[in-house]
Order: structure tokens, then C-alpha cells, then sequence
């Protein structure tokens, strides 16, 4: 049923390159065009038993008319004198038969004591003298093998010994019936199936139609150079409209993406070749340092330098990490309060022999978010790491708490902090507060990318008697 | 050459049972074997005269030269009941009677037809037939034979003779005395084709009942079969034979009997007489060649020049007074070959349809005249 042509001539090189399964899950117009034609198919049979059944109908009821006229006349002319009931089967009777011409005849008249007055003694066609005086009783039964329909019909006989009906039988074959039922659904059929190649024809060239748009979309892709990201900019009809607008999002989404890992590595190249031609130099001048104490002076910033090198790969390392993250990873329930606790046990360890007072404040138990709990360890490691560098001489806090339907997590330490006119720029990486050295210009912009990815917001307060405080805001995933 | 051949073979044809005439002799069997090699042997069972199938069976043999015809000819009654009997046995025991029946009592055909003992046969001979000659591809009329008055022309004075049955009818009125005892036709409580032809006078004119009774006043004398009726024109004891059968009467004044034939003029009854394939046949294929034969035009043409005489659309043969043709404008009275005969058959109208003749034509109609 589904021609060959189906497969679009425009699905080219994909379809080809790969064996498809089936051709009913490769193209989406042969699995319409299949299913409509079930349909139409189902339709099409229905309608022909439904057909077929009138036409039976029909054959039987003209039929059944002629049947009922020959019964009538034979039993009018039975006759009873009192003591002897005759019947005289007229002509007309056997005419009126005759009408289906190729149809057997069986017939036989019995008077009310069911004696055979004249006909075939073997017709075994049931009389039910109780429904004769309503009049004839058609049914279908079966002489010698054949199927027949028969007719009773009854006439009252009043005087003979034992009153009642004397009933007239007439059987005849079903050829004409089955002929005239043969014919007219036959013509039914021809109207059906025209009707049905009609419809399934015009929904091929209507679903044709209706996925040219898919068609134009596919030119347009193929069409493009790999790098480009613009917008398909194309009028689709309302249904796939969502389609190239999903398809226009992830372009731009892409187009972003690509946008900042360029911008990334173009910094990351420019942080990390300034240092390294930093440590080429000092290099060169411990090769031609002579003077023993100096030359330690130098090794000893030598391997400051490379720890700080070492710091700041591990920081591209995890903002990059983090970027990636926040645009692919899936976000789970995660406890917010004990993944703060132990990053800030890890930090005590990373602060090693300084004098300093660190604190939690927040609940003892667990405060769950929906999130994704590497990312959010990475931001809070940072925020603290910032603090104990930058700031906090001697007291650094870290606070959990909520604040409506956000859940607050607040870096706050007894530093300087960073003054208010510099909290935008540095946000962004590489934008260290001034005086900063190497490495120390994306903490926070790494806190700020994972609480972005979160939904949520970093933001600084500065509170004269408290400190500095970094705050990250996240929201808690409970519905608003 | 060969036609001679077929001639010269025909005293050769020997008969097996008594020829005696009359319901007497039940059968008789006559073969005509086959000039070449016998391939088969085809059974005919038949109510036709032997006279007038004989030149078909013959000039079918010229086409089919293999095959043995064996003829046993019968009066329609027992014909029926044999091949009625075949066909309930062969239901059983593989009965059997005949590879092709044929009968002028086509109401017999047309029963056993109806009761299933007849085999459908299609060809392009049997398309060709008229709706009225054939019924369900089972039962074919084959011949066309007219209901005729034959008379001694002797002893019908010219102006005496009847051309139609109100011409009959007031003869017999005018002249009582004269035609007293000397008018003749079937006993039809004995033939078939008597009882066929008195059940369609009665259907085709009003007339049946004055001619019924007009017969019983002048003393009918009745006869079981046509040979007998002939064999009294023949032989003068009666002067006018009414309702016979065309064909055998033409047949009997081309063998040089003093007879003279009427078609009537107010209407023609004409029997198809009839044949069939018996379900219980046993050479089938031959059997349908034997009718496609008959109905074929070259069967059509030895029936109308040496058997049956008269054919549908032809003028009447010569000698025979009467219409132009016999399917001249509505006179033509078929006796179709169809169920409207069921009612023919029906037990009950021919014992009232008996009852009411014998009633008319009296005791002596009902005695005859003793056979020659």
C-alpha cells in the first residue's frame, strides 16, 4: 500500500549512510500515510459488511414481496364444501415465482388437520397456526440441502371437521436474492473503494505538504557553514513553530557558550603567559646568580611563583569546570548545611598555623536545595579561600539561614573587604580588587557563575561593626 | 458421401424390444452404433418418436462418428418415473438411468429440474436460447412443434373446415350428426402432451370451456398418443383430430397419409419439447455435446427438415393451412420451458382439471373406440 516514493527525496545522504531500521520508523510520512490507510482500510470494510447487509436486506424484502403474492393467491383458492377442502394452485402463483427466474419452487398446501393437500409431502417448512391470522410468516430454512426462503400463509376453514387454518407453505431458492445482494454491493464496493483511493490519495499529497516546512528547515541547516550560529529566521506554520524557535534558543544558547569559552580562553592564555615569562625571567637570573644567600632568595620566590601558577591552573581549571556544569549538569537534592560545614573543616586544615576565629552559624541538621553539589562546594571553597587571603585578620563566619523562599549562605570575616564601587567589575573573571595578586581574579567570579547556574545571586554587604560579608543567595526549590 | 453412408446404415438398425404401439409397450431400445472405433456409448432416454429423432442422432453421429447412440424410447409417464427413481438412487447408489433425457411433457423435465436431478449446462448454443426455451441451463426446448387440427380432407367437406376453435366449436353445432363419434384428440388423463396442451387452452382462452363441452356432446374419441389418433384419421374412423402434435402428423402425411393440417388462427400453442443432462449421467461431456448439437444451427436445421418439421421464425411448412409463421403476431401461445409448469404438475389442479374433462367429455370419451 505504501509506494516506494515515501522516503523524501531531500532526507539524502543521513538515510542513505545508514541502514534505517524500518521504513515505517524512518519517514514520518509513511508512518501517516500507514495509518490513515488503516483507518480508510477499516472504514472501507465496514462500510462494505455494512453494505453487503442492506443489500441482503434489500434482495430479501423485494424478493420476499413476490414469495408472499404467489402464497396468497394459492391460498385463496382453497375451497371447503363441508366435507372436503380443495385447493387449485393457480397459474399466476407459479408467474409471480417465475420472476426470479433461475429459482427453485417447493410448495405444499395442508388443510387444518396438517393432511397434505397437494405439493411436495418432504418440504419440512415449520406452520405455526398460531401467527397465521396476522398474516404471512417469512423465514429462512432449508429443503434437501439447499437454503431457502419460505413464506406460510394461512386460510381460515371453518366448516371442515376439525376447524382452523389450512396453511399454504411456499419455498424458493435464493439464487436471484443472492444475485441481486451480489450486485448491488458489488456496486457499493466500486463507490467505497473509489471514495477510499480518493481520500487516501489526497492525504498523501496533503501530508506531503504539511511537512514541507520540516523539509525547508532541514535546506536551511544544511545550507549553513559550521560556524554559524544565527538564528534560522524562518516563517514556520503555528505546529512547528515551537521546533524552529527550540532550534533558534539552542543556537543562541550555543552561540553564547562558544561566546565565553572564547573569551575564557583568550584570558586564560593571556594569565597564564604573563607569569610564565615572569618565571622564565627569574629563571634566567638564577642561572647567572653567583651569590649564595641570593640564589636561595630567588628559589624561594621561584617556588612561590609556581604555586601561585600552580593555584591559578587549578582555578581555570575549576572555573572552566564549573561554566561546563552549570550549563549541563542535572541538579539533585543536596544538603546545603553539612556541605558547608565540611568545606569550611577543609578550609581550617588549608589555613593552616594562622591565629584566627572561625565560626558556623546555621541549623545542626540538614537544609536541602536542589543543586549540584560539586559546583556549590567549589563556589563556597572559593568565597572562604578569598576571605582567609584578602581578608579576615583574625574572625571569619560562616552563616546558612533563609530568607523567604531563598536559602542565604553568607562568607563574612573581619577584613577591609572590597569597596562598593568596585562589586560589579568583579564579578567577572580576571577582575581582581585592586592590588590582587596572580590567581586571585576568579573566586569569585567562579561564586558568581555557580549561584547564576543556581538561579540565584552573589552579592557583597559591607556592615561597619561585623565586617565584609560575601552572601551567596539560592533559591530553595520549593514551589512559589 | 458420407450422408449416403448414414442412410444406408439405418436398415441396419436393429430393434431389441417389442415395437408394439400403445402404453402396452413400456420401452423400446434401438442402437445406432458408431461408424468408427467406439469411444463411448451415449444413453438416450426419450418420449419422441423414433421416426423423428433418428435423423438428428444420425447427423450428430457425422460429427461425433465414435460414439454409440443406444434410443430407448417411452411414454412421458414412464420415462418420468425411471428417471425420477435413478435420481433418488443416485443420491444414494449412484442410480442411473440416462445421459440425456428428453420428453414432450416438459412439465416432467421442468419437476425433476426443480427437485435437482438435472445438471446446468452453459455453452454458446445454450446462450442463444430464447428466455422462454430454457430454465436454469438445465432444461433445454429444443424443437418447436405446434397444437394443430388434423382432418381427412375426404371427409371434411372444404367448407366445413375449422380454422380456429370457435370455428370448431360452432361446426360441431351446426352439424351435430355429421361429426357425431368422428372427432378425435388426446386421452389426456393418459398423455402428457394431451394433458399440456388442454391445461394451456384452458390458460390461453376463455373458449376452453365451450370447446370442452361442444366435444363431450359430439362423443370425442379419445386416444392415449398421437400414433393412435393418426392411425384413426388414417384409417377414417374419425374425421378431425384436434390438438395433435404438428410435427408427428406432418411426419405421417410425408410418408404419403391423406391428412390435411390447420394451424389455428386464434391462437398457436407451441411445445418446446425438452431435454436435460440427468445429474446421474454417466458420458456427461457427450451428453453436453449431444445438446449443443440440437440447439446448434445445424441441428435446428435437420430438426426443421427431417424431424420436427416447423421452427420458430420460418414460414409453415408446405401443405399446412394456417398463419404466416408460427410466431405471427399474437397468436404465438408458447409453452415455456420454466416453473410456471410446476403448477402443470401440481397434484391437486390436475385431478380437479381431470375431473372437470372427464365430466365433460363423458363416458364415452372415456372408453375410445378399440385400438386398431
Amino acid at each position: 500500500m505504501i509506494p516506494d516514493s515515501v522516503i523524501p527525496a531531500s532526507s539524502g545522504p543521513a538515510s542513505a549512510g545508514k541502514r534505517a531500521p524500518s521504513l515505517l520508523a524512518s519517514s514520518l510520512f509513511a508512518r501517516l500515510v500507514a495509518v490513515l490507510a488503516v483507518v480508510l482500510a477499516a472504514g472501507a470494510g465496514l462500510l462494505l459488511v455494512a453494505a453487503w447487509a442492506s443489500a441482503r436486506h434489500a434482495a430479501d424484502e423485494a424478493y420476499d414481496r413476490l414469495l408472499v403474492g404467489a402464497a396468497l393467491q394459492i391460498a385463496e383458492t382453497i375451497a371447503s364444501d363441508g366435507r372436503e377442502i380443495t385447493v387449485d394452485p393457480p397459474f399466476s402463483a407459479f408467474e409471480t415465482l417465475g420472476l426470479s427466474p433461475r429459482d427453485r419452487i417447493f410448495y405444499k398446501v395442508v388443510d387444518p388437520a396438517d393432511r397434505l393437500l397437494t405439493g411436495d409431502a418432504d418440504l419440512a417448512v415449520p406452520v405455526d397456526r398460531a401467527r397465521l391470522a396476522a398474516g404471512p410468516v417469512l423465514l429462512d430454512a432449508e429443503h434437501r440441502g439447499q437454503a431457502v426462503r419460505a413464506v406460510v400463509a394461512g386460510r381460515y376453514v371453518p366448516d371442515a371437521t376439525k376447524a382452523g387454518f389450512a396453511a399454504v407453505v411456499v419455498a424458493q431458492t435464493r439464487e436471484a436474492r443472492r444475485a441481486l445482494a451480489r450486485g448491488l454491493t458489488a456496486e457499493a464496493s466500486l463507490m467505497v473503494l473509489a471514495m477510499s483511493a480518493l481520500a487516501l490519495g489526497a492525504v498523501a499529497v496533503a501530508v506531503r505538504a504539511a511537512l514541507r516546512p520540516l523539509g525547508a528547515i532541514e535546506g536551511v541547516l544544511a545550507a549553513r557553514g559550521p560556524n554559524d550560529l544565527q538564528p534560522l529566521g524562518l516563517a514556520a506554520p503555528r505546529e512547528i513553530h515551537l521546533l524552529v524557535a527550540s532550534i533558534d534558543h539552542f543556537m543562541g544558547r550555543l552561540s553564547g557558550h562558544v561566546a565565553v569559552m572564547k573569551r575564557f580562553i583568550a584570558d586564560a592564555a593571556h594569565q597564564i603567559r604573563t607569569p610564565l615569562t615572569a618565571l622564565a625571567a627569574q629563571l634566567d637570573l638564577l642561572s647567572s646568580e653567583t651569590d649564595e644567600g641570593r640564589r636561595r632568595d630567588q628559589i624561594a620566590r621561584l617556588r612561590e611563583r609556581t604555586a601561585e601558577l600552580g593555584h591559578l591552573t587549578n582555578q581555570l581549571l575549576n572555573h572552566a569546570m564549573v561554566i561546563h556544569r552549570a550549563r549541563s549538569a542535572s541538579f539533585d537534592p543536596v544538603d546545603v548545611a553539612g556541605l558547608a560545614r565540611r568545606t569550611l573543616i577543609d578550609a581550617v586544615q588549608a589555613a593552616g598555623s594562622r591565629e584566627i576565629d572561625i565560626g558556623y552559624e546555621g541549623p545542626d541538621g540538614a537544609l536541602t536545595i536542589p543543586g549540584d553539589a560539586i559546583a556549590l562546594r567549589e563556589a563556597l571553597a572559593n568565597l572562604i579561600h578569598n576571605a582567609l587571603k584578602h581578608g579576615a585578620p583574625g574572625r571569619l563566619t560562616v552563616r546558612l539561614g533563609r530568607e523567604r523562599d531563598r536559602v542565604v549562605l553568607a562568607v563574612e570575616d573581619d577584613g577591609p573587604g572590597i569597596p562598593a564601587g568596585d562589586w560589579a567589575r568583579v564579578r567577572e573573571p580576571f577582575q581582581a580588587a585592586a592590588g590582587g595578586g596572580i590567581g586571585s581574579g576568579l573566586g569569585l567570579s567562579i561564586a558568581a557563575e555557580v549561584a547564576a547556574a543556581h538561579g540565584g545571586e552573589l552579592r557583597f554587604e559591607s556592615h561597619s561593626e561585623r565586617g565584609f560579608c560575601v552572601v551567596l543567595s539560592l533559591p530553595d526549590g520549593a514551589p512559589a | 458421401m458420407i450422408r449416403r453412408l448414414g442412410r444406408l446404415a439405418a436398415p441396419l438398425l436393429f430393434a431389441l424390444a417389442g415395437a408394439l404401439p400403445g402404453p402396452a409397450a413400456a420401452e423400446t431400445e434401438t442402437r445406432f452404433p458408431a461408424s468408427e472405433h467406439e469411444r463411448t456409448t451415449l444413453t438416450i432416454r426419450a418420449a419422441a418418436d423414433l421416426d423423428a429423432m433418428a435423423p438428428l442422432i444420425r447427423d450428430y453421429q457425422l460429427l461425433y462418428p465414435d460414439v454409440t447412440v443406444v434410443y430407448h424410447e417411452y411414454v412421458t409417464a414412464d420415462l418420468f418415473g425411471e428417471v425420477q427413481r435413478a435420481c433418488a438412487e443416485g443420491r444414494r447408489s449412484g442410480g442411473y438411468a440416462a445421459d440425456v433425457v428428453i420428453s414432450s411433457s416438459v412439465d416432467h423435465l421442468i419437476k425433476l429440474a426443480n427437485d435437482g436431478c438435472a445438471r446446468a449446462h452453459r455453452s454458446i448454443e445454450t446462450g442463444r436460447q430464447p428466455d422462454w426455451a430454457a430454465w436454469r441451463d438445465e432444461v433445454f426446448g429444443f424443437t418447436t412443434e405446434p397444437a394443430v387440427i388434423a382432418y381427412r380432407p375426404d371427409l371434411v367437406p372444404r367448407e366445413d373446415l375449422p380454422r380456429s376453435r370457435v370455428e370448431l366449436v360452432d361446426l360441431l353445432r351446426r352439424k351435430p350428426d355429421a361429426y357425431a363419434g368422428r372427432i378425435g384428440s388426446y386421452d389426456i388423463t393418459l398423455s402428457g402432451v394431451g394433458y399440456l396442451f388442454a391445461v394451456y387452452d384452458a390458460r390461453a382462452a376463455a373458449t376452453y370451456g365451450r370447446l370442452v363441452e361442444a366435444f363431450g356432446r359430439a362423443s370425442l374419441r379419445v386416444r392415449c398418443c398421437t400414433a393412435d389418433v393418426i392411425a384413426d384419421l388414417e384409417a377414417g374412423r374419425i374425421a378431425i383430430g384436434y390438438n395433435l402434435l404438428g410435427s408427428y402428423v406432418y411426419g405421417a402425411m410425408r410418408r404419403g397419409a391423406r391428412l390435411g393440417i390447420v394451424v389455428p388462427r386464434d391462437y398457436t400453442l407451441v411445445l418446446s419439447r425438452a431435454a436435460m443432462v440427468p445429474v446421474t449421467a454417466r458420458a456427461v461431456g457427450d451428453a453436453f455435446a449431444f445438446l449443443d448439437y440440437l440447439l446448434s444451427a445445424r441441428g435446428q436445421r435437420v430438426s426443421r427438415e427431417e424431424a420436427f418439421f416447423f421452427d420458430r421464425t420460418g414460414p409453415l411448412p408446405p401443405g399446412v393451412d394456417g398463419p404466416p409463421s408460427l410466431a405471427a403476431a399474437g397468436l404465438f401461445r408458447p409453452i415455456t420451458v420454466g416453473p410456471v409448469l410446476l403448477a402443470v404438475q401440481d397434484r391437486a389442479k390436475r385431478a380437479r382439471f381431470l375431473a372437470e374433462w372427464r365430466q365433460s367429455i363423458g363416458p364415452q370419451g372415456q372408453t375410445g373406440g378399440p385400438a386398431p
